[in-house]
């Protein structure tokens, strides 16, 4: 199965301190600048790589390298009840994406822990078995890059080219994943 | 007179936990957390040493009754997991990690023991936001901050650092970190610490 990965990403260029209100649009205007300049380091694991469409070897990576034409991001942590509660139905999610002839491929789920450590986020992985990849957060990059933002959150982006965009953003966890993936392809403006 | 005690410690309680900057709270606390500055990382000096006997400390749990650290001696490890206050944004995030990893504690013949200076009912209220706990959570509210005393690790303000104790079953201290009140223990350091008792 795919193992969790390294990640960090590069401080965005924001003057001003920000909190999640979740209606304010520039905060989510931020939010969403922050988390398209995200970079990941490179995995190891040749699934993983698969999977993202990852080819180098090494370094990092940005989301706009990801393979897909839609990214969804969940921004979780190992520390919150509410993700730990979630995890199955997230990684139903990740089923029904693999399992639709119309999204497999072109949808790709990945998580970050805000905050978390790679020992924190492989051990959140094999807890719930969680078969997407996670990447973790260990000099915190995107958790100051997204200071204020509650846990869990999720990021649907649109991949144009190496253009991302932010089509949809949901503060806290879904009831059910297919009805999600459903909302998330709605938002999206997607034909499939 | 004692109410209005209850209502200074409460109130200093919630001005001491957190850095926001430092996490990202569980939408499972929603607004229910209280925001705070960078506070000075350590208030406290300690008053034991890794090597000494751990002091004994008997508090209210809030499932209900007492519980004594003495009670493990010969039987088990014990983990005294001291946080700051309810309802701040570290602390609340802490616990919830010991949580999913009660597997880790169990593998290397540990208990954990939370405690906090709140009182039960604010105990009892925080902790239900986080689950199901496993683990005691105790309150050392009264007298107020006895056990963190004994420890060296009551703050000035009448909140407990963000201490971790391992204690072997022999109740010998055998790791001590107060840690900045600012950020968390990352929960390998614990475990790490863990396995080591059993070599």
């Amino acid at each position: 199965m795919l193992k969790n990965l390294s990640c960090s990403s590069i401080i965005v260029l924001l003057s001003v301190t920000f909190l999640w209100a979740g209606s304010d649009p520039e905060q989510i205007q931020d939010y969403t600048k922050a988390i398209t300049q995200v970079k990941l380091s490179v995995p190891d694991d040749p699934d993983v790589k698969a999977y993202l469409g990852i080819k180098q070897k090494s370094g990092q990576v940005m989301l706009n390298d990801i393979d897909g034409e839609i990214i969804i991001i969940e921004i979780f942590s190992i520390y919150c009840p509410y993700c730990q509660r979630h995890a199955p139905t997230a990684n139903k999610l990740y089923q029904a994406i693999e399992e639709g002839k119309e999204t497999r491929g072109k949808i790709k789920l990945v998580g970050i822990g805000a905050g978390n450590s790679p020992y924190e986020v492989k051990f959140f992985k094999k807890k719930y078995g969680v078969p997407f990849p996670l990447f973790d957060d260990a000099n915190s990059a995107v958790l100051n890059s997204l200071q204020g933002i509650r846990t869990p959150t999720y990021f649907g982006i649109r991949k144009n080219g190496k253009t991302l965009s932010v089509f949809f953003t949901q503060q806290g966890p879904y009831d059910d994943a297919q009805t999600f993936l459903q909302t998330v392809l709605k938002k999206s403006g997607s034909p499939f | 007179m004692r109410t209005c005690g209850y209502f200074l410690m409460l109130a200093a309680g919630l001005i001491v936990c957190a850095n926001m900057p430092a996490l990202a709270a569980s939408d499972a606390l929603k607004d229910g957390i209280y925001q705070v500055g960078t506070l000075k990382p350590v208030d406290s000096t300690l008053k034991v040493k890794v090597g000494e006997m751990a002091p004994d400390i008997t508090l209210r749990a809030v499932s209900g009754g007492t519980i004594s650290i003495k009670d493990y001696r010969g039987k088990k490890n014990v983990m005294i997991s001291f946080v700051p206050a309810a309802w701040t944004p570290v602390c609340s995030d802490q616990w919830p990690g010991y949580n999913i990893a009660q597997e880790e504690f169990e593998r290397f013949n540990t208990v954990l023991v939370g405690i906090t200076e709140d009182n039960i009912p604010t105990l009892y209220a925080w902790t239900k936001t986080m689950g199901t706990l496993w683990f005691p959570v105790l309150s050392d509210f009264w007298p107020h901050g006895k056990a963190a005393s004994a420890y060296g690790v009551l703050r000035s303000d009448g909140t407990a650092e963000r201490a971790i104790f391992i204690i072997d079953r022999q109740g010998i201290i055998r790791y001590i970190d107060v840690h900045d009140i600012n950020s968390r223990p990352p929960l390998e350091g614990i475990i790490n610490e863990l396995e080591k008792l059993n070599k």
